[in-house]
């Protein structure tokens, strides 16, 4: 343990030293006010904004590059709910539930408070998210070690099936769009023997298409598309929807957090579980926490109009997501949504393979992440305030002509990826795809994780039958077993929430999905997880109970309120 | 027309995908050594999502069809369908053009000329717009293109107008 803390604490200063230069803090800086301007235009995700930073970075240090990149995550998840608090209109899908008591204390003459208590709650969610990140990453990355070829091609189907069922009643389409990622990923020579494949006879797919340039056209590129598609709100300015005149109120928000501690705390491990959760970003934990907020909260009704505790939970919530989302991708190389699919891909064009032993091979890199994400939070607050003005200026500015200069900026920054024509050909046509699948209601973000871990299945699967041709391994293993278990679980929650309250099967999902995951973890063996599979058992069993005890009484359900899914 | 649902087209069309990749998975060479064949994982994909789109075709057939009237609030036939998408089919339109002149116009010009162009269309060809859009194209690519050029060292598309010679 001391050996531990001693190892952590010599990465720690060694990564420190190496972010702590003028250049890096300059461009850090660059990166948390272009994150805070990104995040707080509605319309431009985070995502966006770290794939659009990624061509800078080409020629940066990997340390460098990927602490820019961490800092231009934490502004945009910030930024967000300047918009949504001034204007009514979320800045990112990660603070619609912001809006909700945000913009009526704004509108109460409280905008100084609301900004700050927004502030201030990201701050704090930051933190707590980034000390997660530090513990619970070099744990899951042993965990990690022991993962085989048959484990990992299982996480991988776990992860697509569950970003699959995020998508709500259009679970067939997730699975569809997963399964696109997956295929769009094997055009080109394959990774194991060099044989093309569907290239058509054609010589430009034999390399296949650029995964940065597709992750643009899918994502960047068809939500600029989908922001102009009305004429009239493309001409329109922000600035039209509100007042955005205003200081923040720093020491009545302190005041205010500290009274309401445990709503940080509580909506903060939300998020940063939301984040674990391959496919669930920000935009699913804010309207959570805000949820468990109102449901723990002593005056529920003064939600929706300006309750402080409203502006709290979401804001810790979005900020701890991305550590969540850092955590699968440092300790297992799967990134947790499309953010981190995107600083996968940073990593990759550095010739960095994030994977279990990611953290014992490359540590002061991993040190620096961890590092950055922790300076990039403390730059935010101070930026906070500043970048308001700018705010303001940028509010001024149409819809169309952000849009435009930004497909601009996409057009360069693709073609300097590989600096081929091809690319951003690459780009058009994916954008396009992109944009059909947006209006025909597919979700983008199984295929994005299809396109991302599609060679990571592949390698994996054959290296399992390189080992042994025998299929067994992939029910047999525990892991495997686990991450099968908790798939069809997942695949099966969609349609478990659309009965529920309706059928009484559903009155069985739970338990039953507490016997089977407790299965595998009885085979890992040992001490700790047997145990922990009896506490499942436990509350399985007594779940059960409970529902004998009411005679099969159905559950009542909530009237639910609008999901959003994608960003 | 509204005999089907939309997303009866989609399935259709995602069971014709299907079938065209999964003939082209027998154009694929099979080596003779190696346990995973090169086929074998694009064929798992294929089958996987064959399945998948006849579930998604039976559940759009089930759904009966759509309501033309609440779907959408276009106006109905061609012009209809021009005047609703006519924002993204410009920026297609546009984006394809200077993909396609960029061999000839460079990147600075073509991209210059691209972000003009598409403002000018999105937002009007007013004489005072004409000028901010001049200016905010410019400023915007000229600079982003200054910052890849010379402060990345990124050989950008200089294009046959400013070097004949250029490929």
């Amino acid at each position: 343990m001391i050996e531990y803390l001693l190892d952590a604490f010599l990465n720690f200063s060694l990564a420190f030293e190496g972010l702590w230069t003028w250049e890096t803090m300059s461009l850090m800086a660059l990166g948390v006010a272009a994150g805070l301007i990104a995040g707080a235009i509605p319309g431009f995700t985070i995502a966006m904004a770290v794939v659009l930073t990624l061509p800078f970075t080409f020629s940066m240090p990997p340390e460098q590059g990927v602490a820019t990149m961490v800092s231009v995550m934490v502004g945009g998840l910030s930024g967000g709910l300047m918009a949504g608090i001034l204007t009514g209109i979320p800045g990112t899908p990660s603070s619609v539930a912001t809006t909700f008591d945000g913009f009526p204390m704004a509108r109460a003459g409280r905008p100084g408070l609301a900004l700050g208590l927004g502030v201030w709650s990201s701050f704090f969610g930051g933190i707590f998210s980034a000390i997660c990140l530090m513990t619970l990453a070099p744990q899951l990355a042993r965990v990690g070690l022991e993962f085989q070829p048959w484990d990992f091609f299982m996480l991988v189907i776990f992860a697509l099936t569950i970003t699959a069922s995020l998508a709500g009643k259009n679970l067939i389409k997730g699975l569809i769009a997963g399964a696109l990622g997956l295929l769009i990923r094997t055009i080109g020579e394959d990774e194991a023997v060099g044989m093309p494949r569907f290239n058509f006879g054609t010589e430009v797919l034999l390399a296949g298409f650029d995964f940065i340039a597709v992750l643009i056209g899918l994502f960047a590129f068809s939500q600029l598309l989908s922001d102009v598609r009305d004429p009239a709100l493309a001409r329109k300015s922000l600035s039209q929807q509100g007042t955005v005149k205003v200081r923040i109120d720093h020491i009545g928000a302190l005041r205010e957090i500290a009274h309401r501690w445990v709503v940080v705390i509580r909506s903060a491990t939300i998020g940063v579980f939301t984040g674990i959760l391959p496919g669930a970003g920000g935009s699913v934990a804010n309207i959570l926490a805000y949820d468990q907020a109102k449901k723990a909260s002593r005056t529920p009704d003064e939600f929706g109009n300006g309750a402080s505790e409203g502006i709290i939970a979401p804001e810790s919530s979005n900020n701890a997501v991305e550590g969540g989302a850092l955590i699968t991708l440092i300790g297992l190389g799967i990134p947790g949504d499309v953010t981190a699919a995107v600083m996968l891909g940073a990593l990759l064009i550095h010739d960095v393979v994030p994977s279990p032993s990611f953290i014992s091979d490359e540590p002061v890199l991993v040190y620096s992440i961890f590092t950055a994400f922790f300076i990039a939070t403390f730059m935010m607050i101070f930026l906070q305030s500043f970048m308001l003005k700018f705010f303001v200026q940028i509010t001024k500015i149409r819809m169309y002509m952000l849009a435009s200069v930004i497909l601009g900026f996409c057009g360069i920054g693709v073609f300097a990826l590989n600096n081929v024509t091809f690319d951003l050909w690459s780009l058009l046509w994916f954008g396009i795809l992109g944009f059909l699948m947006r209006q025909f209601g597919f979700p983008l973000a199984p295929m994005i994780l299809g396109v991302v871990l599609g060679n990571i299945a592949e390698l994996n699967l054959a290296r399992a039958l390189a080992i042994t041709p025998e299929l067994t391994p992939f029910f047999s293993r525990p892991w495997a077993l686990f991450f099968l278990i908790i798939a069809i679980f997942s695949a099966a929650f969609p349609l478990f929430q659309a009965h529920r309250g309706k059928k009484i099967w559903t009155l069985l999902y739970m338990p039953f999905a507490c016997f089977a995951v407790s299965t595998p973890l009885v085979m890992m063996g040992g001490v700790t997880r047997p145990m922990i599979a009896c506490t499942i058992v436990g509350y399985g069993i007594w779940t059960l109970f409970k529902r004998w005890q009411s005679d099969w009484e159905l559950e009542r359900v909530e009237a639910k309120k609008p999901r959003y899914t994608e960003g | 027309m509204a005999t089907v649902n939309r997303d009866t087209y989609v399935a259709i069309f995602l069971l014709l995908f299907c079938g065209v990749f999964i003939d082209a998975t027998f154009d694929i060479r099979e080596p003779d050594y190696g346990v995973l064949m090169p086929s074998t994982w694009p064929r798992v994909i294929l089958a996987v999502m064959t399945v998948l789109s006849m579930i998604y075709l039976i559940q759009s057939l089930k759904a009966g069809p759509s309501n033309p009237d609440c779907s959408t609030e276009r106006s109905p036939g061609f012009v209809g369908f021009f005047v609703y998408w006519r924002n993204p089919i410009i920026c297609f339109v546009m984006f394809f053009f200077f993909l396609w002149s960029l061999p000839f116009l460079g990147m600075l010009i073509g991209g210059v000329s691209f972000v003009f162009l598409l403002m000018c269309m999105l937002g009007g060809w007013q004489p005072r717009q004409l000028a901010v859009h001049a200016l905010v194209a410019v400023f915007a690519v000229g600079g982003m293109w200054s910052l890849f050029t010379f402060g990345l060292e990124v050989m950008l598309p200089e294009g046959r107008i400013y070097n004949p010679y250029a490929s």
